[in-house]
């Protein structure tokens, strides 16, 4: 069996999250998932276009989800929380409002698309759990991650609004839980489980966003865990990349290991660090790791 | 008999402490059932408020195992099921202050909200004698922000206020906000506006908490970007906010995407981002994260989202 998405990548995989695209690619190939890259794919607005534009954060992701259709797969699979949330917004919106849609539409027309609505926009995590299955996700195991305390960081645009997002319970989402644990990984109960990361706002409440980062840090820290795992390149660099920044504002060593959900797969597929690229974090992770795993 | 254990988070003024009850449970109850039972069977010196039972006066709101929740239109079943449990923690909700058990206060919340003027500043269009009009159409904007009944959930969510109480609103104040700004009878939206920009409304961190848990369903977050693009209308563009958001508008505009290395010299200015931002640019240089001399080229169909921007213009005039 091959699963076949449209892939979205979204910004950070370009750059600063680059180790999520070599990663997510190693571990689609390693599954037998067949990922396809759109062409012309857009910034989803990341949260921000809409505070300009309503009509307009809506009219770029119709056209990225429209090129998806144009492909004649079913789903459109991302790996970035925000990324899944504004396409999944947009999405809404127009299969709610048929007015709405013929609007975006007439804009489309323009470009050469046209906006159906057949295609679903879902996230690595989702699909895994959904299409893929746990029991075949297992059965790829080669290097269980046994002894590994793992704390899931889920990110709030994966789960929240749940009327947008809607895969499982926002006030107890268990989807980390179950592939982390199929990985044999043990996950760690902590606080800040499904807190929020505070990326968006960095620029403009840089002090607040760098007390949450040191909070988030610092709870999976007491718990015991060796690293925080999360599906969202974002809630990643913010942890990873802002860590020293926001170690300034607390006397208690705050260092926690930040890593990608498919760097995390990719490992207890028997993939090498280096190949998925976790050697390109800022606190380094493959320390923590060597301690518990016997590593390719 | 299945029984509950329920821990409640007591404060008798001074000191505060965790008490244990036992409860049997009974099937097709609320939360404010379970709170009502504990203090009429087993300790009358419990305290939490709640009144009319029907989601209408807001009074009732509590935490529970981490959440904010209304406890009279919360079924109990749900918060057992959403928790895969039989034991329950009730907290006070959080970003208040606390009087005793469950009880919070309101008073410096409401005073806070004055900061917005919560009243109707009469337009030239109405007058005592032919009273302030509006239609069928305009009445609707006002409807779903009338919904609120000061419940206190979303505060208790709100991320930004978790760390930032004293600078930032709470969301049912913007949402007390933007009730006036759209309220067609009302001559001076600036005023409600002005306020909220000057209480750090570009720091909601756009979490989704408050319309997440909100119990009347309001559309907060959408509240929160109509107010940032009024404020921008305003001719509010000189702020961090403002031009952050609009980096990654002309990005899309220009390429098609973001250009991570000029965002922060586009958010922040040149000198500031040299003051502040050296060291992050440095490490994220050094782990090839950031590649300074990369240049995001222009996507293919860059034409066809040009035309997306030329279209939404229209569609906005």
């Amino acid at each position: 069996m091959t699963l076949t998405y449209a892939f979205f990548p979204g910004c950070t995989l370009e750059s600063a999250a680059e180790e999520l695209m070599i990663s997510t690619k190693k571990v689609a190939e390693a599954l037998g998932i067949e990922l396809i890259e759109l062409n012309g794919w857009t910034c989803c607005g990341a949260s921000h276009i809409q505070d300009i534009d309503n009509f307009l954060s809506t009219s770029i992701n119709a056209r990225n989800i429209a090129l998806a259709e144009s492909l004649g797969v079913s789903k459109l699979l991302t790996v970035c929380n925000t990324c899944t949330l504004m396409l999944r917004t947009a999405k809404l919106k127009m299969d709610k409002n048929e007015r709405l849609k013929e609007q975006v539409n007439v804009g489309l027309d323009r470009a050469g698309l046209q906006y159906k609505g057949t295609v679903e926009v879902t996230h690595l995590l989702w699909a895994l759990l959904e299409d893929y299955g746990l029991e075949n996700l297992k059965k790829k195991v080669t290097v269980p991650l046994k002894g590994l305390k793992v704390a899931n960081f889920y990110g709030c645009h994966i789960v929240m609004p749940p009327d947008v997002m809607g895969f499982e319970n926002h006030r107890n989402p268990q989807s980390m839980e179950m592939v982390a644990e199929a990985l044999g990984a043990e996950c760690v109960e902590f606080d800040q489980r499904l807190a929020c990361c505070g990326f968006h706002a960095v620029f403009p409440a840089q002090k607040e966003v760098m007390t949450m980062t040191g909070i988030n840090c610092l709870s999976p820290k007491e718990a015991g865990a060796d690293c925080i795992v999360t599906p969202c390149p974002l809630c990643q660099m913010q942890l990873d990349a802002y860590q020293p920044d926001a170690q300034k504002r607390f006397d208690q060593d705050i260092t926690m290991p930040i890593i990608h959900l498919p760097q995390l797969i990719g490992l207890a597929l028997g993939i090498s660090p280096e190949e998925l690229a976790i050697n390109r974090h800022v606190v380094d992770a493959i320390p923590a790791l060597q301690r518990k795993l016997q590593l390719a | 008999m299945e029984m509950m254990t329920v821990k409640i988070k007591r404060f008798d003024g001074r000191n505060s402490y965790y008490q244990k009850y036992e409860v049997p449970y009974e099937k097709g109850k609320t939360i404010l059932w379970l709170l009502t039972t504990i203090r009429e069977e087993q300790d009358p010196t419990l305290n939490f408020t709640s009144a009319c039972r029907h989601a209408i006066c807001g009074s009732c709101a509590v935490q529970i195992n981490g959440n904010a929740f209304l406890a009279c239109n919360t079924p109990l079943d749900d918060v057992l099921d959403t928790y895969k449990t039989m034991n329950l923690t009730f907290e006070p909700l959080k970003n208040f202050e606390v009087i005793k058990d469950l009880v919070i206060v309101w008073e410096p919340k409401m005073e806070k909200m004055t900061k917005v003027k919560p009243w109707i500043i009469p337009g030239e269009e109405g007058s005592k004698e032919i009273g302030f009009l509006q239609s069928e159409e305009d009445f609707q904007q006002i409807a779903a922000p009338t919904d609120c009944i000061l419940c206190g959930v979303c505060a208790s969510e709100c991320n930004q206020l978790a760390v930032n109480q004293d600078g930032y609103l709470e969301p049912f104040i913007l949402n007390k906000a933007y009730r006036y700004i759209v309220d067609t009878r009302d001559g001076a939206p600036e005023q409600h506006l002005k306020p909220v920009l000057e209480n750090d409304l570009w720091k909601c961190l756009h979490c989704m908490q408050c319309v997440s848990q909100c119990p009347k369903t309001i559309p907060l977050t959408d509240q929160i970007a109509f107010l940032r693009s009024a404020t921008m209308a305003m001719g509010e563009l000189d702020n961090q906010g403002a031009k952050h958001a609009y980096a990654f508008h002309d990005d899309v505009k220009n390429k098609g995407r973001l250009n991570e290395t000029m965002l922060p010299i586009k958010t922040d200015g040149l000198v500031q981002t040299a003051l502040t931002k050296i060291p992050f640019a440095l490490r994220m240089v050094k782990k090839g994260k950031i590649n300074p001399l990369h240049m995001p080229k222009q996507i293919s169909g860059i034409q066809e989202v040009r035309k997306l921007y030329e279209y939404a213009e229209e569609v906005k005039s």
